[in-house]
């Protein structure tokens, strides 16, 4: 059964065409990652699946029930909003620039959804942040606000904060990009260990090492559509389509 | 700390630049000897046994420490500086004499300025924080409303806003007449200060980082949660100088409320100077202005810097 699945998803920022016939099924437990050159829409993708964008048309399905169809910038049909609103917080995200609240704590930034959101009590919002920032590795700066930590640092409470809603899939929007080069093994490190406790992940990044080790499937992306699929071994070894082919050998120097 | 100090060594400085200047003022104007005496009724300098210090200090500095009576009783017409003759009444040297006299109505003045100036921001602020989310609000009649709002409350003065509120809406309807003048006052400075507010406000929110909302909206806040929780709290420390801004201006133009006959500081100032026939008042009340400046500049840098703790 798929989590996420999209069909033909067109997306315009005025005139300029930035998805174009997107259609992918998320597997439950799968590790995606997106790769492509910038520009291609990886990102808006993402973005249009956590409804921060709004696509010109297509349809959205989660949990195999039809979550939004638009055609033309016209909305054709959109769950009922209760329904709406918990199937949107079945997708957690990550953000490139972490985006934690600077005037909370670290505990804080995690606790905050959980009391706000789904009206858990206080005590037990603070064990589950102490316990998804040990899961982390920040137990011991529960109480540090955002300044006081490093961009690594930061992003692991990013992803603790997200995980704290329990969702089912993990949408990483180039986690690492904002990173110091010595910074991005930890950050990588906690997504791999998510990865292998099952978590289901759909990741943009540039991190060729990740993709190739953690991804179940990797999906090449350039002028807004999916030009080549396939398993990492198929993808960074044999390359079918040209633009990949001239992607990988830029960016793996090859 | 160091910022505190500072704050501290400003009003130190403010507090002695006040001082140096009564003295200057008083030094100025002290007559010299052959003034003094050359005015001076003869039968009064008998009385003061024709020395020149003892002649100042009894119709001088005496006059200073002890008020009106004794000026009301000596003074006529003795008193003369920079080779002319001016009668004490109206003359720079019985301005000083009278500030014991003066200061607790001026006192009282300043209570109504200060009363006035922190009702009307605080309920402003109110009001300006619905103005501000209502002008960024998505539907159209709304932030027309709040804008066309803004506009008018901006772009017109303030004295003319006092004068339609206080004399205007009775002659509209009379069941709009506000008899209290400082009520009057504090509608009129409310509704202005809160168009001026909600636009530090609406650029203080502005001014947040879009991943802030992005990162609330996919955690599944709503926008009121997001408002309250998350934007509202990082814009406050954005908000108090700007805000500090507003409240010296709406403090000192609170003084246009003498106009209306609210007894602030201005007013009172201009009724003793009438009535005494006296401009020197003035120094005192500019100096009362000043030291209430002083204290709330220096209360704003103390809550900005408690809002920037995290920083």
């Amino acid at each position: 059964m798929s989590l996420i699945r999209t069909e033909n998803i067109y997306k315009n920022f005025n005139e300029i065409q930035v998805l174009a016939d997107v259609s992918i099924s998320v597997e439950q437990g799968e590790v995606i990652c997106i790769i492509g050159p910038s520009g291609a829409g990886k990102s808006t993708f993402l973005r249009s699946l956590i409804q921060l964008e709004k696509i010109t048309s297509g349809k959205l399905y989660i949990d195999e029930e039809l979550f939004l169809h638009r055609e033309n910038n016209i909305t054709q049909y959109r769950i009922e909003s209760v329904k709406y609103k918990s199937l949107l917080l079945e997708m957690g995200m990550v953000f490139q620039s972490f985006n934690l609240f600077p005037h909370k704590t670290a505990l804080e930034n995690i606790m905050m959804a959980p009391i706000n959101v789904k009206n858990m009590p206080k005590p037990q919002a603070e064990a589950l942040g102490a316990e998804l920032l040990a899961k982390v590795g920040l137990a011991e700066k529960a109480d540090a606000y955002p300044a006081r930590l490093s961009g690594g640092q930061q992003q692991r409470v990013a992803i603790a904060r997200a995980l704290a809603m329990e969702p089912k899939i993990m949408l990483f929007d180039e986690p690492t990009s904002a990173l110091d080069p010595e910074l991005v093994g930890e950050v990588l490190n906690v997504m791999r260990g998510l990865a292998e406790s099952g978590m289901t992940m759909l990741v943009v990044t540039h991190e060729m090492g990740f993709a190739r080790e953690a991804a179940d499937r990797v999906l090449f992306m350039s002028d807004g559509a999916i030009t080549e699929e396939g398993s990492p071994e198929l993808i960074f070894s044999n390359p079918n389509n040209q633009r990949t082919r001239q992607f990988l050998n830029t960016v793996l120097g090859i | 700390m160091k910022s505190a100090n500072f704050a501290r060594f400003k009003l130190a400085a403010i507090i002695i630049i006040i001082i140096v200047d009564i003295l200057a003022a008083i030094s100025y104007f002290k007559p010299s000897k052959s003034e003094l005496l050359g005015h001076i009724p003869p039968d009064l300098i008998s009385e003061a046994g024709n020395k020149y210090s003892e002649v100042y200090n009894n119709y001088f500095v005496f006059n200073i420490a002890r008020g009106r009576d004794v000026k009301t009783a000596r003074s006529a017409t003795f008193i003369g500086f920079v080779g002319q003759v001016i009668p004490a009444d109206e003359g720079v040297a019985s301005a000083f004499s009278d500030v014991f006299l003066w200061l607790p109505a001026l006192l009282d003045g300043a209570k109504i300025t200060i009363l006035l100036t922190i009702t009307a921001v605080l309920a402003g602020l109110v009001l300006s924080i619905f103005l501000a989310l209502g002008k960024i609000a998505k539907t159209k009649i709304i932030s027309g409303f709040c804008s066309a709002y803004i506009f008018f409350f901006r772009g017109s003065p303030l004295l003319m806003q006092l004068f339609f509120i206080y004399y205007g809406l009775p002659q509209i309807n009379p069941s709009l007449t506000i008899n209290n003048k400082f009520m009057a006052a504090f509608f009129a400075f409310t509704l202005n200060t809160g168009a001026y507010c909600a636009e530090i406000i609406r650029a203080a929110i502005q001014s947040i980082d879009k991943g802030q909302f992005e990162a609330s909206r996919v955690l599944g806040l709503t926008y009121a949660q997001t408002m309250r929780l998350v934007i509202i709290p990082q814009s406050i420390r954005r908000l108090i100088p700007p805000v500090a801004n507003e409240f010296i201006m709406i403090l000192k133009d609170a003084s246009l409320v003498s106009i209306i006959a609210l007894a602030d500081l201005t007013h009172v100032t201009r009724s003793i100077s009438s009535s005494a026939n006296n401009v020197m008042v003035y120094i005192p009340a500019m100096i009362i202005y000043l030291i209430i400046t002083a204290v709330f500049s220096a209360i704003f840098v103390r809550l900005e810097k408690r809002f920037s703790l995290y920083q």
